[in-house]
Parts: structure tokens; C-alpha cells; sequence
């Protein structure tokens, strides 16, 4: 991970307080405020204590702007002139609650756990106190001198401060570049400094907008309530007060200063929340209504279309076999509001699911696996869609069905198991009532009888004592357990086809083993079958049947698994097998694993022509050209490459040394048009070693 | 668990101590010695003298805290320098006001904020917007400023509701109800824009956890999945969210207290230091502070309760 550089940051920051319009106002109201305030003196039409007695409790006029208070004295004077020491005593609280609740903050994370307790718990206390009588009780003993209370008030707020500033202090001391500093010898100040502080940047700056704005608040209810600045001086807490007095006879006195105070907490607050706003928030997995809407247009424009082409009688809507599941054509991108279809990040997918078999789909992380694994449900993050083709099962196309209609898909036809087992688990509920509901919802059954079936269903998945493991949370069983109670669940609509995403990544190695096999057995005992998403070309020798090899968004090659281990046609395959260690056999294991320079290009970034070429060693001029996917010469399989014959033929291997693209032909425009990447670059081929 | 529960009851009375000793020294910092402010400005320094020493003025101050602690644990918190009345029997009048006051805003606060927050979650788009500006507009609003707003609606244009003033409930219960009305509205509008704010952070949060997936995949009907999962997962942060702000309306009670004469804890803290009563405003800082720290605690374990890692252990 790299160091959040200073320069990075503020540039973000920038970017991000730009991008808002209400920030932009808010620094504008701010700084003009700041401006007419310390410029008071020049251009205001009235002193603060003027009183023009022709005209008092006046509303807005040619002379009093804003009116004139119980006293004849200019409103619009009054606010200005008090402006410079209320936002400058705001300043003290902020500087004094931010400052001492970022150095608690880095002090916790620097100096063990014991200071960090210590700490915590003081600050625990602090933020458990009335805060606002012990200001008052403070303000009996000094006085209503206001810089110092403000100060004092900023010590209270900073407890509150460090809590929001400590879990990131924690999680930047504990990167391995604090680790490698310490080695070389820098020390805890020297560390906090130089490579916690700017890091908390950007965190310090929200926090301070928005203490800012609480100052403020708390500052104008002080004076409110009678502990301003000395009475002559204006304050606008105080001139607040002054106004609810005359609520009766001149309510228009509340509106300026009140809209004035309002406007600035909300110019800060409006800073604070630009700046704090998260870059890019994980998407829901359940995604909003308006979001849910917007999905279902897709949905209707994708049926539409399907419904135009069965008009026109060029439609492939062969059905299929009853539990076979058909993709044709699909294709995913992300929601575009308005301008059409956005970025495509999966393009032009087709595959077959025979029941009673098992596909893998392979390839690097970023290819688009999981989205095609997730298409098959509907379950798609939120912000991005099924934009294309078919996904046939049992006479349905599931990419053109409403959401509400896949309710009846999900778990009962089609279920899904996800990489962590822990994360897919609800941590609220026990593994018992999780179970039992699902099982209740899909199969209609009553209570004590799906009890009685949870019980079975983990003895099925290999769970010896199923009691105890119902009665327990999720956070109480081993990740390997959980998978098994995540087969389980998975399990208990009695489904036709299984989506297993990933379903061994994230176990040990003696656990993903257990994993399989029960998988293996499962297909075996209920003919189901079973979509594997994988980067593991090991589970796929192990338990698929058919494998569909994906780069990039779309398939490069498929076929059945042994014709691909053995032979495999599409440059993009060979250089996954040369990567695996297990795929070479010990007497042949080379000396050096292969590697695939480069990384899978980002969606946006994906060429007309053949989406490997740049990174392939055998490309040539010929791959600038859109490839369509070809029956492989090795098999029933297909190859999307317009070499496979050729790199067949001559028996050419990914080699595992540094070569430069289009080694096959002398110079090849791809290798000119797209720049070489950086050997540091170079990526090993994702890979468990296992 | 019962550890756990020990060891916070021992953190409260430890937190009520420190506040104890805190509010002690403040009100020994307070300009002018108990019997100046006694006897008025016009008596001789001979009889002030002789007052201090009556009151124990004059004693270390070790010993004078002991004998302030003594007392008050045994439920003496003294008399009121001004009028001489009973600072316990004067506190325990007041205390109900700003209990239901600070009770209500919180409760209010909680349905408002809860209920806005979930909407904006799980509605998303425009509505989601709408109400995020309205909440941002709320927070930034003075309490003080919307209570006089509401005083000029409702009391004064349409007489809906008593402009000021406070009927215990044990006169009549319709008219105590009418008077907090005012009040608790006033002290719930931020109060329910920041338990707003915090309830749909909590819930898209809620909805980004993978087992939110699995509950679609095993066709969950989404209303489930909203009320019964998400907000499930939800409820922790957000009711430790109502804890902090039920601490922020109780101190936010003196303004709404001054503002619609209340005789609350409040209006006791504002008067007893605008007179320098040093005893009585060490009753009702150490007295708020114990309301303050007690719910806290009840909140804190109820919201350890919610969660079922913290509860097993």
C-alpha cells in the first residue's frame, strides 16, 4: 500500500470540496464573512451602539437593511461587527479540542496498549459528563471569560475527537512502513509525525469544520442564556436573546441574526461533510428503492429487446433442457443514468451447465467472474446490471426477470455460496434460527419440522454434533465450519444449481480439501449442478467438469476440463498453467514459475481488438482486430484467439523468462502502439500455494 | 457478563467521584468567600468573617470535602448560600422537570431520527437527498432560535400550545403533557437530525455486508431483510448514537429551561452561578452528573446486550 502522500491528499481534498456545491458556498460565506467582519470598521453605516431612536424595533429599511433592535441599534452593524469573535473564540475550542484529541489519538496508537487503555478510559469518562452544566459551574469560577471557556469547552469535545480519530491512528501506525521505519531506528515522535499525522490529514480537517460549527452553537447558547461577552459588546447569541424578548411586537428582530448563525454553522458543517465524504463507499447488497427501480428498467429493456428478436424470429431461445442453464450472449455493465448504458464489464458471455455437472470459471481477479456468477441470481451489486443476452433455465431468461419474480428462483432453483463464510453469515442471529427461517421460507415448512431438517441438513454437510452448532452465533464457529453451515443454507431450497463463488479461498488448506469433496459428493448424491468461480486452477482439476477461462470480460476459451489442462489453445491459458505451480508436474517443475507481465486492464481500458494482446507474448498485427470465439482445433472446446492453430502447431509454451510481447512475429505494431509495462509491474498470476 | 456490569458500576461511581471533586474545586475558585455572598454587599467584614467560619470556610480543604461527601451520601447537600433553602429538597423538585424534558426530547429524537434515517437508507435517490438536505439544515439550527420560532407559531399566533411555564404531572396530567410540548419538540429537532444522520450511516452500512447477499440468495422477502436484519445489525451504533445525544439534550435542557421558564435542573445551574451559590452549584452539577452517567450505563449495557459477542462472553 503506498504512503498517503501529503501532496495526494490535499489534492484530494481539493478535488473533493470542489465537487461540492454546498462546500463551495459554505468556504465562500465563510471567507466573506471573515472579510466583512475584520473590515467592520471601514464600511459598516452604523456603530454597534448607535441608537436611532426615530427608529426602533424597525424592520428592513433604506437605512437599517436588517432592521434595528429594542434600542434603535443597526442590526446588520451588530451581526457583522460580533462576526470576527465569535468565529475567532470558535477557532480556540476547535484548535484545542482537534489538537488535544489528535495527539491523544496518535499517543493510544503509538505507546502500547496499556497508554491506550488509559487513555480511552479517561476520555470514556469525559464523554459521559454533562458537558454543558460543568461549562456553566466553569463559567461561575473564571468567570464569562469567553476565550478561556472555549478553551475549556474544547477539552471536553476532545474526547469525543479521539475516539473518531484513534481507530485510523491505530491502522496507520500498524502499516508495514511504520514497521520499517521503526527498524531503521525512527523513533515514536519521529513515526507520529511523519508518517501518522499526515495520513490523519484529511480526518482532522472534517473534524475541525465540524467542531467549528458546535462552537459556534454552544458559544451563541451561552450568550443566549446571559454568559456572552460584556453586555455593551454584541454578540449574536445575545442579540438572540434580546430578540425573543420581543417576540410579541417585532418578530422579524429573530430572522437576521438567527439566519446569519444558521448559514454559518452550515457553511462549516457543509465543508466538513465534503471533505469527510467516503471516496468510494462499498455498494449495498440490497440496493435502495430508487435503485431497485432503476434495475428494473434494465430488466424490462432487456426483455423488451428479447421479445423484438423473437418477433423478428432470429431469436435463440431454444429453451434448453429442463435444468440446464444456457448464458447466451450475456453481458453486464454499469448503470449510466440518462446517457445510456455505462462502462461494460462483462461482454458477449455464453456457456452451458449440464445437470449433475460442474463449470469452473477461471481467471485473474478483475476479469468478471463474479459478476457472471452473480448475474445468474439477479444479485448483482448495486449501480451496475445485466445489460444483454440470455441467462435460460428452465424455459425462463432470469437476465430479463423482475426482481420480485426471482424470488422464487433464488434458493429454490438457484443458490449461492460466497468466498467468506464468517462475512455471508448474519452475526446477529444464531446459526439455528438463520438455518430454520430459510428453510421455513422455501420449503413451507412448520417450526419443529424444519428444525428437525436444519439438524439433518449439517450431519449432511459433515457437522458431527449439528445440536450444538445451531444453538451457537456465527463468530463462535471456524471459518470452515461456517462454510459448511453456508453449504447448508445453501442447501435448504433444495436447489438445481449451485453458484459457489470462490467457496475455498478464503480456508485453510486441509479445510478447502474437506470443502471439495463435499461439494463432489453433493453433486454426486442430488444431481445437482454447480457453477465454481475460481482463480484455482487445482479445484479446477479436482471437481469441475467444463471450464470456461475468462480475461478480461469474456470467455477466451472453454471446453471440457481435461481437453483444456492438457491442451490448452489460447496464449491467456498456457500462461495461467505455466503460473501454476501444481499444474507442472514435479519431474518437469521449471526453475522458474512463469509470470504474466502487466495487469488485466481496467473495463474502460479494454481494446477492439484481442483484450490479452498486450500483454501476450506471442501477439502479433493481426490481434488488433476484433477475435470471435472459434471451435478449438483440441476438442469440442472454443478459443478466442486468431493464433491458437498456429501456437498449436509449432507446440510453443509460455516461457517464463522476461519476454517482450509479439515474440512469434519479428515487430509487431501492438508491441509499438501499447508501451511495454514496467518490469516491476509484473504481476505473478494470482494463486493460492496450495 | 457480570464482570462486565461490575466493572461500569465502578467506572460511574468513579466518574461521579472525579465530577464530585471537580465541581468542589470550581465552586472554591468561584470569586467571593460563601458569606460575602451570603450577607449581601452591605455587610461588615466582621460578621462575613465570622459566617466563613461557621460555614468551615477556613478549614482545609480536604477536610471540607470529606465533610461535603459525608453529607451527601447521606443526602445533604447543603443549604443555598441566598435563601437558605434546602439544596436537596430544591434539586429533587426540579429534577423531574428536566427528567421528562430530557426523556421526551430523547424519545422524540429517537422515533424522528430513526424513522428519517431508515427512509433515506432505504430509499435512496431523490427522497434520500431531500432528507439529507433537511437534516443538514436542522443541525445547523440554533436550539434556542427554534425554540422561540415555535413560541411565536403556536403561542403566540395560534394558541395551541402554553408559551412558558411548567404544570407538574401530579396537578394535571393533560396540561403537564401540553406544557412539555413545546419544550421537547424544540430540544428534539437537532437531537433527531444527528440520530438521523447516524441511523442511515448505520444501515447502509448494514447493507453492504455480505450476509446481506445471502439473505437475498435464500429469497428473503426484503422487508425482512431491511426491518429485521439490517436494522438488527443497525441498532448497536445507532443506540449508542441516542446514549451520547440523551447527555447532549440534558445539557441542552438550561437553554430550553430558560427559554420557556421551566424550574428545572437548568434554570438551577443558570441561577446558582449567576449568585455565586457555591453549594448549589455543587448539588446540581454532581447531581446532573449522576442522572447523566446512570442512563448512560443503562444504555451502554443495553446496547452490549444487542450485541451477541459481547453477550456470550
Amino acid at each position: 500500500m503506498p504512503r498517503p502522500g501529503r501532496a495526494a491528499l490535499t489534492r484530494l481534498s481539493r478535488h473533493r470540496l470542489l465537487g461540492s456545491p454546498g462546500a463551495v458556498a459554505g468556504l465562500v460565506w465563510l471567507a466573506a464573512l471573515v472579510i466583512a467582519s475584520l473590515t467592520a470598521p471601514l464600511w459598516l453605516p452604523f456603530k454597534t451602539e448607535d441608537q436611532d431612536f426615530t427608529a426602533v424595533l424597525s424592520g428592513p429599511t433604506a437605512a437599517h437593511w436588517l432592521g434595528t433592535d429594542e434600542l434603535g441599534r443597526d442590526i446588520l452593524s451588530r451581526i457583522f461587527a460580533a462576526a470576527a469573535g465569535t468565529l475567532g473564540t470558535s477557532m480556540i475550542t476547535v484548535i484545542v479540542g482537534v489538537g488535544l484529541g489528535t495527539i491523544l489519538a496518535m499517543l493510544a496508537a503509538g505507546a502500547g496498549e496499556r497508554t491506550e487503555t488509559a487513555i480511552s478510559r479517561v476520555t470514556e469518562v469525559m464523554m459521559s459528563l454533562p458537558g454543558t452544566v460543568i461549562i456553566l459551574a466553569v463559567i461561575g469560577a473564571v468567570g464569562t471569560n469567553i476565550p478561556l471557556v472555549m478553551a475549556i469547552l474544547g477539552i471536553l469535545m476532545s474526547a469525543g475527537i479521539y475516539r473518531v480519530i484513534l481507530g485510523q491512528a491505530k491502522s496507520l501506525q500498524s502499516q508495514l512502513y511504520v514497521d520499517a521505519a521503526k527498524v531503521d531506528g525512527l523513533g515514536p515522535l519521529g513515526i507520529s509525525v511523519r508518517h501518522v499525522l499526515p495520513g490523519l490529514a484529511n480526518t482532522v480537517v472534517v473534524q475541525a469544520a465540524l467542531i467549528f460549527a458546535v462552537g459556534m452553537l454552544i458559544q451563541a447558547g451561552l450568550a443566549f442564556i446571559g454568559f456572552g461577552p460584556p453586555i455593551p459588546q454584541p454578540s449574536w447569541g445575545g442579540m438572540i436573546q434580546g430578540a425573543s424578548q420581543h417576540v410579541y411586537d417585532a418578530p422579524w428582530m429573530m430572522v437576521p441574526t438567527g439566519a446569519v448563525l444558521a448559514l454559518t454553522v452550515l457553511s462549516a458543517n457543509a465543508i466538513g461533510n465534503a471533505l469527510g465524504k467516503a471516496p468510494n463507499a462499498a455498494a449495498p447488497h440490497l440496493p435502495s428503492a430508487a435503485d431497485r427501480r432503476q434495475r428494473a428498467k434494465a430488466v424490462a429493456a432487456i426483455a423488451a429487446a428479447a421479445r423484438d428478436a423473437e418477433e423478428t424470429g432470429d431469436a435463440g431461445t431454444d429453451a434448453g433442457a429442463k435444468g440446464t442453464l444456457s448464458v447466451r450472449n450475456l453481458s453486464v455493465g454499469v448503470d449510466n443514468a440518462g446517457t445510456g448504458t455505462g462502462v461494460q464489464l462483462v461482454t458477449g458471455v455464453s456457456f452451458d451447465v449440464e445437470p449433475g455437472t460442474v463449470l469452473g470459471l477461471v481467471g485473474e481477479s478483475g476479469c468478471g467472474k463474479t459478476m457472471t456468477a452473480l448475474s445468474l441470481l439477479g444479485l448483482l451489486p448495486s449501480g451496475v446490471s445485466a445489460t444483454g443476452g440470455q441467462i435460460l433455465w428452465n424455459g425462463r431468461n432470469l437476465a430479463a426477470t423482475p426482481d420480485k419474480d426471482m424470488q422464487s428462483v433464488r434458493g429454490r432453483e438457484i443458490a449461492l455460496i460466497s468466498q467468506e463464510p464468517m462475512r455471508a453469515l448474519d452475526p446477529m442471529f444464531t446459526v439455528g434460527y438463520q438455518l430454520t427461517a430459510t428453510i421455513r421460507r422455501l420449503r413451507g415448512m412448520g417450526r419443529s419440522e424444519a428444525r428437525a431438517e436444519a439438524h439433518s441438513l449439517l450431519e449432511k454437510v459433515g457437522i458431527v454434533d449439528a445440536g450444538r452448532i445451531l444453538k451457537t452465533y456465527p463468530h463462535q464457529i471456524s471459518g470452515g465450519m461456517a462454510q459448511r453451515v453456508a453449504v447448508a443454507l445453501a442447501l435448504s431450497g433444495r436447489p438445481k444449481l449451485l453458484v459457489a463463488d470462490e467457496p475455498t479461498t478464503a480456508l485453510d488448506v486441509t479445510v478447502q480439501a474437506e470443502i471439495l469433496s463435499l461439494l463432489r459428493a453433493l453433486v454426486k448424491d442430488t444431481g445437482m449442478s454447480v457453477v465454481m468461480v475460481t482463480h484455482d486452477l487445482g479445484v479446477v482439476a479436482d471437481i469441475c467438469d467444463q471450464v470456461a477461462v475468462m480475461y478480461a470480460g469474456h470467455v477466451v476459451e472453454n471446453g471440457r476440463t481435461a481437453a483444456i489442462l492438457d491442451n490448452p489453445r489460447h496464449p491467456y491459458t498456457l500462461a495461467l498453467l505455466a503460473a501454476d505451480p501444481h499444474a507442472n508436474h514435479a519431474d518437469s517443475m521449471p526453475e522458474r514459475l512463469a509470470t504474466i507481465s502487466g495487469q488485466v486492464p481496467q473495463p474502460k481500458d479494454w481494446p477492439a481488438g484481442c483484450r490479452f494482446a498486450a500483454r501476450c507474448q506471442f501477439a502479433g498485427s493481426a490481434c488488433l482486430e476484433p477475435v470471435p470465439l472459434l471451435p478449438s482445433s483440441a476438442g469440442d472446446g472454443l478459443v478466442r484467439c486468431v493464433k491458437a492453430d498456429q501456437l498449436a502447431i509449432e507446440g510453443m509454451d509460455w516461457l517464463a523468462t522476461d519476454v517482450p510481447a509479439g515474440r512469434l512475429l519479428p515487430v509487431s505494431p501492438v508491441s509499438s502502439a501499447t508501451p511495454e509495462p514496467a518490469p516491476e509491474q509484473d504481476s505473478i498470476v494470482e494463486k493460492d500455494l496450495a | 457478563m457480570a464482570l462486565f456490569v461490575a466493572k461500569r458500576l465502578l467506572m460511574a461511581l468513579a466518574t461521579v467521584l472525579v465530577v464530585a471533586v471537580l465541581a468542589f474545586l470550581l465552586v472554591h475558585a468561584m470569586p467571593g468567600s460563601p458569606g460575602a455572598v451570603s450577607l449581601g454587599a452591605g455587610a461588615s467584614q466582621d460578621a462575613i468573617d465570622q459566617l466563613n467560619r461557621q460555614l468551615g470556610w477556613n478549614d482545609p480543604l480536604v477536610s471540607q470535602f470529606a465533610r461535603w461527601l459525608g453529607d451527601a451520601a447521606q443526602g445533604n447537600l447543603g443549604v443555598s448560600l441566598i435563601d437558605g433553602r434546602s439544596i436537596t429538597a430544591d434539586l429533587a423538585n426540579r429534577l423531574p422537570v428536566t427528567a421528562s424534558l430530557a426523556a421526551g426530547a430523547t424519545i422524540l429524537s429517537a422515533v424522528l431520527g430513526v424513522a428519517l434515517g431508515v427512509t433515506a437508507a432505504v430509499r435512496g435517490g431523490l427522497l434520500d437527498r431531500a432528507i439529507g438536505g433537511f437534516v443538514g439544515l436542522l443541525v445547523a439550527l440554533p436550539a434556542f432560535w427554534v425554540g422561540i420560532i415555535f413560541v411565536y407559531l403556536f403561542a403566540v399566533q395560534s394558541s395551541v400550545f402554553p408559551a412558558t411555564g411548567y404544570v407538574p404531572f401530579e396537578v394535571s396530567p393533560q396540561d403537564w403533557a401540553l406544557s412539555l410540548a413545546l419544550p421537547v419538540i424544540t430540544l428534539a429537532v437537532g437531537g433527531a437530525a444527528f440520530i438521523a444522520r447516524q441511523t442511515r450511516a448505520s444501515m447502509l452500512e448494514a447493507l453492504q455486508q455480505e450476509h446481506i447477499r445471502t439473505l437475498r440468495a435464500t429469497a428473503t422477502p426484503t422487508w425482512k431483510i431491511l426491518y429485521v436484519h439490517a436494522l438488527r445489525y443497525a441498532s448497536l451504533p445507532i443506540v449508542a448514537g441516542i446514549a451520547l445525544q440523551f447527555i447532549g439534550l440534558f445539557g441542552g435542557s438550561v437553554i430550553a429551561e430558560q427559554l420557556f421558564a421551566m424550574p428545572g435542573l437548568g434554570q438551577a445551574v443558570q441561577t446558582s452561578v449567576s449568585t455565586h451559590d457555591a453549594p448549589a452549584v455543587q448539588g446540581v452539577v454532581v447531581i446532573a452528573t449522576v442522572v447523566v452517567v446512570a442512563v448512560n450505563l443503562v444504555l451502554e449495557l443495553a446496547t452490549k446486550f444487542l450485541d451477541p459477542k459481547l453477550r456470550a462472553s
